[in-house]
């Protein structure tokens, strides 16, 4: 067994090596950011950074001291003349342990850190802004030897840097691989049969851009994509916490995949999801889009403080905000200042202002028939109240005392002592609750009055369900926001009014901003943030990781970008192009970077062990619901409807007991039962498993990158889940009866309808002995060796993995 | 044997791209980013750990029994005996005690002034060569009191029961974060080869509030989730080979998928494929191990009334020797969640008969599960521990009948073995059972202390989520040296 040298896992430092140690001439102009930055902020910000309750020795390093922020004295005493007169390079070179930074418990510096630190301050220390706050700039699109490769100027800036490296780009996968590729990322689904007649065919750059114009017009994109988005959403149809209540959102669900169809531009996108309800004259469309924040998770737990868990709902918002939006850790605000980014816990209470003022309502979604036929009964009924009112009146003025002297004394003892007293009273002498009493039992056993109300609810009992969506709806009486001291709701500290971290691009919406000026902020486009960040996961999705591989954290913490010009590039375009997603989406996948073969290649072991440079693809196992997906399209059985209510695929007996309340599971019957993964009723306490095993993500808070685990529990799902096994035997049913003559047509024609491709020598051998087995062991029915090779290819790494 | 050649085989496969993919040689860089990457975490196989099986600090304890009693005992029916508080029975508590805290059902202690103390009308007596009080209702664990250590003062940070049920699992009252066996597992992995690592057996009548997150990984790889095995029907979810697939066929069918998994691996030279062969072995493996775990066959009729328990009946009992089996197997973390101790008052919720019942479940495995331990000698290198979330009020809780509200200040816990001392009571709360009055032990605390034995610095074992560190203890714990032998 090899040891481990470190015990220590802390952030990754791969990169920097690669872009700081390696490759000097590519690392661009500023270096403070690329090389000493890190450094910096690993190791001194913790106690010499943006947080004032723990700077120590009045040093703050974070800032740039050029603009003012020291006297020249100070300036000369910290950095120096030369790093020999700094303290800084004093207190991180001295040998003495008790003066020696960072102090002992912490891990020290490298001889390779303090040498880099040294020379920067040899050159007098120049500070620049951190990269992600300065707004891209157009990069000049890179010359390259190897023309001949690129497909579009995506693969300048990859094939740029590459050629640096002396490595070479893989070759493009093939046709089999990239049509099943472009389809399980763009779609989902797998390619038909006919795709990969005509592709591999004709494997031109032409026809491979029709397919993927016609796969973003699919309105399956709308799903797939869609369901990114609504992992960062945190969307799902129960409440969570202990009592987990089923909650009615779904049409935000489809909000999403209409507006991905529509490929509404992102910046829509974002203002209708935070604020729709706040634009002018807003559509039923832009108030269900504010769902996006009715996500969050409502504790129904008995005993609760209600205002604690509506703040947490709030809080949420914010983190969500800085997480899916902007890329930034704000959540670390919440408690103290930020640790290492310019984020300071008043500017995290001016963000929790804009959320603050929320009242959090179900809307009513008639269709246009439902609408009418409600206000159809709606009129019945008016038509027959006036009348029964006017008869209530006059029978309770005339008759309701000597109604009441006229029953028998056994009877009114038995509702109680407060009636049996006003029976021996006159009525003029009755309390109002004794009135109120006994009108209540007089109208209930009045024959008229009571024939009135059996027609009103006759009427009332045709009203058709309405479908709900959970949105916000600005509060009429505004909210005072307060910094809340160490984060504690209970400890109110300074008032604050809305606002964006001073850091990033300024806010100039008004005073009491509400959510529709965060909005505007975020897309604005001076912010250096949210076209990156999106272009990013953009990227993510489609290789497996993104140029910031942090995608979540674009701070001083994160990872710094693999190829930073690209990813100003992608963002630029992103802008420039009118956020069309669509029209980034088909950039990346028509680049010949993306359609390059995913092969492992043993020459890049050493230099790029991890595919940061992109000499290849990346294998990716497949999202739970995609996995769900494709076994339905290889047998046939998918149910391709879009949108409506969650569906009860089967799952095994006894998961709902799992969760406190135990939550009915009456597995769909019908096409209901064959829907895509995506539309499986998630229970926040109790995930359907095979959602859970593939790593679904839990909808706690926003989920921006979902985690790939391979573990034997998958390979169980796989192998023994009812669902899998119908769909397994479907597939072997549709195998036997396929019309063809013989076993190697139906092997050849298995392994096209699951993976897409055609079958070696070896795999064609390895089947067909599964096949003489299976027929040497007998089974049930005729197809039994088909549903062998069904369950087996089902199983396959290759199967779930899009390569 | 087919099988064990393949297995031979992908052994060196998978070292050799385990190696080459991930980059070992090259360092301490290359292997924090390995260990920071999810996708490349989930190709490390199942029985490795962070710390690849050593830990850092030398370990007491090898595994971990953690007997959850869901909904927050009554340390003052139970275990923390206060006279003081009998004596002052009725009388409104000292506005002094309750300023500015914060409870759960905040109007139910009743309208009229501060909310009144209530004495325990359970009768106490002291046991064992270490005196400790234990009440009649539970007259087993009134048995082992010298094999056992109690904490009287655990205190956590928040009063409902799902947030206090993440907090004592995860560190923290939000969703979202690694639970205590998924850290443990995370660090110094798994020795077993044929069960999952970390395994959450339920009884009572319901699941424990918060559910599957009590027991899930959070940001680390799923592989390190609590893996709930079910008491009837099949042990883990679709563990059984479907019923129209004999066991001949499932065998042949694994044997294909790992063959053609193996010609895809030579083709694309992805490691991740041999780590999914891997993962179908051990399915295979857990097909037959599994069940054997759960046949009771050849326990014997004292060992089953040992722990009061009857074969093809689930029940508390029934896990508590199926924990105990476990540990045999190398499982390294096991919890037992126990339901219904929330005794607030009324109908099913009182402190005298649901109060015995639920004690009844209870009392008898788990004081059998430490004495069938210390018989077997793994009593020393398994940590046992018992307790809920939070404690239970001095102050009575008006219902139907008079119960007690969630307490946060403190709750009694007891725990034994893994270098835990026997007979020993860790601090001390005040006259009332109100607040400690000698060494609180904060949850993080609690978990600092557990991690300890099992060989982790709680400040150490840390993963990188969001720009931040994050680690079971959040930013604080300590290690409860006071408790440890």
């Amino acid at each position: 067994m090899y040891t481990i040298p470190q015990l220590r896992p802390h952030r990754p430092l791969f990169l920097l090596a690669i872009l700081g140690g390696l490759l000097p001439s590519l690392v661009r102009a500023d270096d403070f950011n690329n090389r000493v930055k890190p450094i910096l902020s690993q190791h001194c910000f913790t106690c010499h950074g943006p947080d004032a309750k723990q700077r120590k020795g009045d040093l703050r390093l974070d800032l740039s001291p050029h603009d003012g922020a020291m006297t020249p004295e100070r300036f000369t005493e910290v950095f120096g003349d030369g790093h020999k007169s700094s303290l800084i390079y004093q207190r991180i070179a001295t040998h003495d342990v008790d003066d020696r930074m960072p102090p002992a418990e912490k891990p020290g510096l490298s001889d390779s850190e303090i040498a880099t630190l040294a020379a920067w301050l040899d050159d007098g220390a120049p500070y620049e802004k951190h990269w992600a706050f300065v707004p891209p700039a157009w990069p000049d699109i890179p010359q390259v030897e190897l023309n001949a490769w690129v497909k579009n100027d995506i693969d300048r800036f990859i094939v740029r840097r590459l050629e640096v490296e002396g490595i070479k780009p893989a070759p493009l996968a093939s046709p089999e691989t990239r049509l099943r590729r472009v389809y399980l990322d763009l779609v989902g689904l797998l390619p038909p049969s006919v795709a990969i007649e005509a592709f591999t065919a004709d494997p031109s750059d032409a026809l491979y851009a029709r397919i993927v114009d016609e796969l973003l017009a699919s309105p399956h994109f709308g799903e797939r994509w869609g369901r990114h988005w609504l992992d960062a959403a945190r969307y799902a149809d129960s409440n969570g916490y202990s009592i987990d209540g089923p909650r009615e959102i779904w049409p935000y669900r489809d909000w999403v995949i209409d507006a991905v169809n529509a490929d509404k531009p992102f910046d829509d996108f974002v203002v209708e999801q935070l604020a729709g309800d706040l634009l002018p004259e807003a559509t039923r469309a832009q108030r269900v889009a504010t769902g996006f924040h009715r996500n969050t998770m409502i504790n129904q737990e008995g005993g609760i403080d209600k205002e604690e868990f509506r703040i947490e709902g709030v809080v949420d918002r914010v983190n969500t905000t800085g997480a899916v939006f902007l890329g930034l850790t704000l959540g670390c605000a919440k408690c103290h200042d930020h640790k290492y980014d310019p984020v300071y816990q008043d500017e995290y209470y001016k963000l929790f202002a804009f959320y603050n003022n929320d009242d959090e309502i179900d809307l009513d979604l008639p269709s246009e028939e439902q609408a009418s036929r409600i206000a159809v009964l709606k009129k019945e009924i008016a038509g027959i109240t006036p009348e029964r009112d006017v008869y209530r009146a006059e029978a309770i003025q005339g008759k309701l005392e000597a109604w009441l002297a006229a029953q028998p004394e056994e009877v009114v003892k038995n509702w109680g002592l407060k009636e049996q007293a006003a029976q021996r009273m006159a009525r003029t002498e009755w309390t109002d609750e004794q009135e109120r009493l006994i009108q209540k039992r007089f109208l209930q056993l009045d024959e008229t009055y009571r024939e009135f109300e059996a027609r009103i609810q006759a009427i009332r009992g045709k009203l058709p369900n309405v479908p709900q969506t959970m949105v916000l709806r600005k509060r009429s009486e505004a909210r005072e926001s307060h910094l809340f001291e160490q984060g504690d709701f209970t400890r109110l500290g300074e008032k604050v009014l809305p606002g964006t971290p001073a850091v990033l691009h300024a806010y100039d919406g008004p005073e009491f901003g509400n959510r529709l000026d965060l909005a505007r902020w975020i897309v604005d486009r001076e912010n250096p943030l949210t076209a990156r960040v999106t272009v990013n996961r953009y990227w993510q999705h489609l290789f497996g990781r993104g140029l910031v591989e942090t995608e979540n954290d674009f701070g001083y913490q994160g990872a710094l970008p693999s190829h930073p010009d690209l990813l100003d590039y992608l963002a630029n375009q992103f802008i420039a192009r009118g956020w069309s997603t669509k029209q980034a989406v088909r950039e990346m996948v028509l680049s010949a970077t993306y359609q390059q073969s995913s092969h492992h290649r043993d020459d890049l072991d050493v230099v790029d062990p991890r595919n940061y440079l992109l000499a290849r693809q990346n294998r990716v196992r497949l999202d739970a619901e995609i996995i769900r997906d494709v076994t339905l399209a290889a047998s046939g059985k998918l149910n391709a409807t879009i949108g409506g209510p969650g569906v009860y695929p089967p799952q095994p007996d006894g998961v709902m007991k799992l969760g406190q309340r135990n939550r009915p599971w009456d597995a769909s019957q019908g096409g209901d039962r064959f829907r895509r993964g995506m539309y499986t009723f998630y229970w926040r306490a109790t995930p359907h498993p095979a959602l859970a095993v593939f790593d679904a993500p839990d909808a706690m808070v926003a989920c921006t990158r979902r985690s790939r685990s391979n573990t034997p529990l998958q390979a169980l799902t796989l192998l023994n889940d009812a669902a899998f096994v119908e769909q397994a035997q479907a597939f072997g049913t549709r195998l036997a009866e396929a019309p063809m003559e013989t076993d190697d047509d139906r092997i050849r024609y298995a392994i096209q309808l699951s993976l897409n491709r055609t079958p070696s020598d070896h795999e064609m051998t390895i089947l067909r002995e599964l096949i003489a087995d299976a027929r040497k062991q007998g089974g049930s029915g005729g197809a039994a060796e088909w549903v062998h090779v069904a369950r087996t290819l089902f199983n396959l790494d290759e199967f779930i993995t899009r390569e | 044997m087919r099988s064990t050649s393949y297995q031979q085989a992908l052994q060196g496969i998978t070292r050799r791209h385990f190696f080459k993919q991930c980059g070992i040689g090259l360092g301490s860089m290359a292997l924090s980013s390995l260990l920071t990457d999810q996708a490349a975490a989930g190709s490390i196989s199942h029985d490795m750990g962070l710390y690849n099986g050593q830990g850092q600090l030398p370990a007491k304890a090898k595994r971990v029994i953690f007997m959850f009693m869901a909904g927050g005992p009554s340390q003052l029916e139970l275990f923390d005996y206060k006279p003081a508080l009998q004596k002052y029975n009725g009388q409104p508590i000292p506005q002094s005690y309750i300023e500015g805290k914060r409870f759960a059902f905040m109007d139910s202690f009743g309208n009229d002034g501060p909310p009144k103390l209530l004495g325990t009308v359970r009768d106490f007596k002291q046991h064992g060569n270490s005196g400790a009080w234990v009440s009649e209702c539970l007259p087993h664990t009134a048995g082992i009191v010298d094999d056992i250590s109690f904490l009287k003062t655990v205190a956590t940070e928040v009063p409902n029961h799902a947030p206090a049920k993440i907090f004592m699992n995860t560190g923290s009252g939000q969703f979202g974060r690694p639970s205590m066996g998924a850290w443990v597992n995370y660090g110094i992995g798994s020795e077993s080869q044929n069960l999952p690592g970390f395994v959450v057996l339920q009884s009572g009548p319901r699941g424990p509030r918060g559910g599957q997150p009590n027991w899930g990984s959070g940001f680390l790889p799923a592989a390190h989730q609590g893996v709930p095995f079910r008491s009837t029907g099949d042990p883990i979810l679709n563990l059984s080979t479907p019923e129209t697939v004999t066991d001949a066929s499932q065998r042949r069918v694994i044997d294909a998928v790992n063959e053609l998994n193996r010609a895809r691996l030579d083709v694309t030279g992805d490691g991740e494929i041999a780590a999914r062969i891997s993962s179908y072995e051990m399915a295979y493996r857990m097909q037959s191990s599994a069940p054997e775990l759960m046949d009771l066959s050849k326990e014997s009729q004292s060992t089953l009334d040992l722990y009061g328990a009857k074969v093809g009946e689930p029940s508390y009992a029934m896990n508590c020797l199926l924990a105990r089996r476990l540990v045999e197997r190398g499982v390294r973390f096991i919890q037992l969640y126990h339901t219904n101790w929330d005794h607030h008052g009324g109908n099913s919720e009182n402190l005298s008969n649901s109060l015995d019942e639920v004690c009844h479940d209870v009392d008898q495995g788990s004081a059998a599960l430490v004495k069938d331990l210390k018989q077997r000698g793994l009593l020393e290198d398994t940590l046992v521990i018992w307790g809920g979330e939070f404690g239970r009020t001095p102050m009575g809780e008006i219902r139907d009948t008079v119960g007690r509200n969630h307490h946060i200040e403190c709750s009694t816990m007891w725990m034994a073995g893994g270098g835990v001392k026997a007979g020993y009571t860790l601090g001390e709360t005040d006259e009332l059972g109100f607040s400690p009055v000698d060494k609180p032990v904060h949850v993080h605390d609690l978990q600092a202390t557990i991690l300890h034995q099992l060989g982790i610095d709680h400040e150490k074992l840390t993963y990188r989520f969001q720009g931040r560190d994050f680690r079971l203890t959040d930013v604080a714990g300590h290690v409860q040296h006071d408790l440890l032998v």
